[in-house]
């Protein structure tokens, strides 16, 4: 276990989201996708030397450029038919904290155990289309 | 229904700046070769990717995808496409 990379050694020197940030997440999610997502982050990660249970968000950190939201749902997120929509701010009111994590603006969602699935699922809320899907841009690597 | 090649969150990003897996939750791993272009994702958001490394970790093999634009009805329709023409 102790041979895992750590999450902390990636994590951004970079203020945390304020708490009108828009995170996104290509969906639809299921409470059992989280779960099984949930644990391959379990699998492959640590953080701070003990499991981490994590689910990967892209945070709309920027107005213009690759860290806006118009380029995460038509880039990284073009795939994806509907995404989740939430605000940095909900997410922490419901106890869930994050860290900046990978290149930007890729974020870890931290759940401190699965029972917080369920509690997620419902703050992500109903997915909405994606109305930049299927656009032909390709991926920026973070 | 789509049968992906293998199962990934496209969400999820590492330090590479690539989509990550791993190799034991591909369909027939042996298909999971650098360079080889794949169906990634899950049965709701799959997504064309070409595999561009198989890199060893303590819990496995961790799969690095770059994934393409667009939607997979894109590709399947230029497929048919070539096909029609050939």
């Amino acid at each position: 276990m102790s041979d895992l990379p750590d999450l902390r050694d990636f994590v951004r020197v970079e203020p945390l989201p304020r708490t009108a940030t828009i995170i996104v997440r290509g969906g639809p999610d299921t409470a059992e996708k989280l779960r099984t997502h949930t644990q391959r982050v379990r699998r492959a990660f640590l953080l701070d030397g003990d499991p981490v249970l994590g689910i990967s968000v892209f945070a709309a950190l920027d107005d213009v450029g690759p860290a806006s939201l118009d380029a995460i749902l038509s880039g990284k997120l073009s795939t994806y038919r509907v995404v989740h929509l939430v605000t940095a701010g909900q997410l922490a009111e419901a106890g869930f904290e994050m860290l900046p994590t990978f290149g930007r603006p890729h974020m870890t969602l931290l759940l401190s155990s699965e029972d917080q699935v369920e509690s997620l699922l419902e703050v992500l809320g109903t997915a909405q289309a994606n109305p930049r899907y299927g656009e032909m841009v390709r991926r920026r690597r973070g | 229904m789509i049968a992906v090649d293998i199962r990934a969150d496209l969400n999820a990003e590492d330090q590479t700046g690539y989509v990550w897996a791993f190799l034991d939750e591909a369909r027939e791993p042996s298909v999971i070769v650098p360079g080889a272009l794949v169906v990634a994702g899950d049965e709701d958001v799959p997504a064309v990717a070409v595999v561009v490394d198989l890199v060893e970790h303590p819990n496995g093999t961790i799969v690095h995808l770059d994934v393409l634009p667009g939607a997979l009805d894109n590709y399947l329709a230029l497929a048919r496409r070539v096909q029609t023409v050939a």
